[in-house]
């Protein structure tokens, strides 16, 4: 990155902010105000009146709900803007009143149906409904009670008319007693449990007023479906003119409201900004001939920029990475953009995050499902986001495919293949399981078994399979670690910083490699290596001591260890994604199906039925695991990189900004 | 060799102590996660730009299910050798 000062006469605002909308390569740094010589720019152009339509436009896109979407065909400025006077007032006033309509229709079919449901339990007192209103000397009391009224309402109140009604097991009552007996009265009734209801102001007979509100309610309806079909034909006729529309508004908001952003005196403008250093010659000679020489674009010598950036100006960081690892950047900006000194992880993640997907899915036909799912999730899901989404379990999907060769696992080990095609019996099996001698069955027939010792394919839950796969995990674990490590030394370095580099970040390095070689060393029996680890992990306890944190240093040591049994999920995960795919298949092919045709032990006996049910339950577990195993395998690895990895290189010195130059992506307009 | 009376029983309580292992970590990370996932949530719907960090924190406490799963393993796998065991 660069940074440069691009100064002008203000003739020449207009066509230089249009120039670097269009190229998009200057990151404007906006000016704060704080130099008396220069005042915040003003907008120019008609930036109100834009503005005034982009609200315009934006409430009438909502009553239509449209929502931003990818884009099916493009549209030229010129059509936008000879449709734009139409759409925001023809258009737009014939929507918002059919919108209005509709609120106004369903406000009154909401409070008919309220009286409805207040007046249904009234049918069970005798009295039309004008008798409950309309008295100067009657208090009226309607509601629920929960036992007889009549004897204590005379008590108070010798004058009085009551009327009951059960329903539902809820007793109704209307009591009409004079107006100054009324507090009495009220306090009598509440000692019953008396809940009040309120009565809607209607005439005639409760029954007959019910009909009457149903059938206003059908006729509201009737004309609902017509008003929601015209809105959704309106939606349908005019949702890509109205994006586009919405975006070249934007557009011109976005320019002329740029000013804003610069320094300004009478006459001239400043901007100041950071363009990639390879860019600024084309941005110098564009923007020259665009203000025909009215224009300066200087750039600052790197030892001011220095100066400027620890006055507090962040220099924006550019991730640039090849197309295939793009993707991954979603997983570095989830957690933050890297500053600009600092290396940007993607690049790492794309090498380990898709291995370690593979280690722990491990299935061939779980790959091949979830690659499936997702071409076709992908043309569903145009947006950038997804996109990158998609991509990422794709290729990790392509490691599981690979890694379930090594597993020899085709729907779960011992599965469906070696059910059909295996070679030994299950009897055979069970046996060599029992001695622990067993890898797996020959998956792959006539190649028969490959790697040293012949441990491919590995059956994952055989005891010897678990220990190895304990030994990678943890060793993946250190290489992991050390590779964060050494970036962790390298960054610290370009900040400047040796003491961290060097007493805080490289005994940490030391530490884990040399622990995991001692642990090599007490499981292959060779006790030099012990001594060796253990005398380099005493050395790297002392550095640490040595280093800023001083003694507080050692209390990190326990997380060191605790790091790298962190990375026992590897192993773990997939057992449990493992244990759940030889279940199903067990109890499909071992169980149901045996079971439900009267104990046969042959599969060419199984009846069909019996063969229907197995194929159902096999599918819908298998269904269970495949998204558990998209699931997992995606969340633990992203861990071990926030966690595990990030920490020793990434969050030291907070998040960067990222690179946005000036200028807009077109999607819904032609350029 | 190591002769046991009942290596049935044996191996049954080492396999309700791995049980134990396993779960009990489970259900002291559940605790831990829950606490912070509540607070996380409630940031984000403040600040999405969070998110990343959040979960960073959230997954904090995960590592204590892989100690128990570690002793567990230890305990089935790696600590008694059953070949050894025989019984009489």
């Amino acid at each position: 990155m660069s940074r440069v000062v691009v100064a002008g006469s203000k003739d020449v605002i207009s066509p230089v902010v249009e120039k670097l909308h269009e190229l998009r390569l200057l990151h404007i740094v906006n000016y704060n105000g704080n130099q008396p010589e220069f005042e915040l720019g003003k907008p120019i152009g008609k930036a109100k009146e834009y503005s005034e339509n982009l609200i315009k436009l934006r409430s009438i896109t909502r009553y239509l709900e449209i929502k931003n979407k990818a884009p099916e065909k493009t549209y030229p400025e010129s059509q936008v803007l000879s449709e734009m006077d139409n759409l925001l007032n023809n258009v737009g006033a014939d929507v918002t009143a059919t919108y209005e309509r509709i609120t106004e229709i369903e406000a009154e079919i909401k409070s008919k149906q309220d009286q409805i449901r207040s007046l249904t339990p009234l049918s069970v007192i005798p009295l039309p409904l004008e008798a409950y209103h309309g008295y100067d000397s009657l208090a009226t009391f309607v509601g629920t009670v929960v036992t007889p009224v009549e004897a204590d309402v005379a008590r108070v109140s010798p004058v009085n008319e009551i009327f009951t009604g059960t329903a539902k097991n809820a007793t109704y009552v209307a009591v009409f007693v004079p107006v100054e007996k009324a507090s009495e009265v009220s306090a009598v009734l509440s000692e019953h449990g008396f809940s009040e209801m309120s009565v809607p102001k209607l005439e005639g007979n409760v029954d007959s007023a019910i009909a009457s509100l149903s059938g206003s309610i059908k006729s509201l309806e009737s004309e609902l479906m017509p008003l929601q079909k015209k809105l959704a034909d309106l939606k349908k006729q005019h949702e890509d003119l109205m994006l586009a529309t919405d975006e070249y508004l934007s557009m011109q908001v976005s320019k002329t409201e740029a000013p804003l952003r610069f320094a300004e005196t009478d006459n001239a403008f400043v901007i100041d900004g950071w363009v990639p250093s390879d860019q600024y010659s084309r941005l110098k000679s564009e923007l020259e001939s665009a203000a025909s020489g009215k224009l300066d674009v200087q750039l600052i010598a790197d030892k001011e920029a220095d100066d400027l950036v620890k006055g507090g100006e962040d220099i924006p960081t550019k991730m640039d990475n090849p197309s295939l690892v793009k993707p991954y950047e979603l997983i570095t900006r989830l957690f933050a953009i890297p500053e600009y000194k600092e290396f940007d992880p993607s690049l790492l993640i794309f090498i380990f995050f898709p291995i370690m997907f593979g280690m722990i899915l491990g299935d061939v036909g779980y790959g091949i499902i979830i690659l499936l799912i997702l071409t076709l999730l992908k043309k569903r899901f145009r947006t950038e986001g997804w996109q990158q989404l998609i991509n990422i379990v794709m290729i990790a999907g392509v490691w599981s495919v690979i890694f379930g060769i090594f597993y020899g696992e085709i729907f779960g080990p011992l599965g469906l293949w070696n059910y059909m095609v295996g070679m030994l019996t299950h009897h055979q099996m069970l046996e060599l399981q029992e001695a622990g001698l067993f890898f797996g069955e020959g998956t792959y027939g006539a190649l028969g078994r490959v790697g040293p010792l012949g441990i491919f394919p590995l059956y994952r839950l055989a005891t010897n399979a678990v220990l190895l796969l304990i030994g990678v995990s943890l060793f993946i674990g250190v290489i992991h670690c050390s590779v964060g490590s050494i970036l962790g030394i390298k960054t610290e370095l370009n900040y400047g910083e040796k003491k961290h580099a060097y007493f805080e970040r490289l005994p940490v390095m030391l530490f884990q490699v040399f622990f995991a070689v001692a642990l090599l060393g007490l499981v292959m029996g060779q006790m030099i290596m012990v001594y060796i680890g253990a005398a380099v992990i005493v050395l790297s306890i002392v550095m640490m001591v040595m280093g800023p944190e001083g003694a507080m240093g050692l209390a990190h040591v326990p997380s060191y260890v605790s790091n790298l049994i962190s990375y026992l999920r590897l192993l773990a995960i997939g057992l449990a994604s493992v244990g759940l795919a030889y279940a199903a298949n067990q109890l499909s092919f071992y169980v149901i199906m045996p079971m439900l045709s009267g104990g046969a032990t042959n599969s060419a006996d199984f009846s069909i039925p019996a063969i229907i049910v197995g194929v159902v339950i096999l599918v819908a577990v298998h269904f269970i695991n495949i998204l558990l195993g998209i699931l997992s395998p995606f969340m633990h690895p992203l861990r071990l990189h926030y966690v595990e990895m990030f920490t020793k290189f990434y969050s030291a010195h907070g998040g960067g900004v990222e690179y946005s130059p000036f200028g807009h992506v077109r999607r819904f307009l032609k350029a | 060799m190591v002769v046991v009376a009942d290596a049935g029983i044996l191996y049954g309580l080492l396999a309700v102590g791995a049980g134990l292992a396993t779960g009990l970590a489970g259900i002291g990370a559940g605790v831990g996660e829950q606490g912070i996932g509540a607070a996380v949530v409630g940031v984000v719907a403040e600040e999405p730009g969070f998110l990343g960090k959040g979960l960073f924190l959230m997954l904090l406490p995960e590592t204590l299910i892989i100690f128990g799963l570690a002793v567990s393993l230890i305990l089935m796998f790696a600590w008694t050798p059953f070949s050894a065991i025989v019984t009489p």
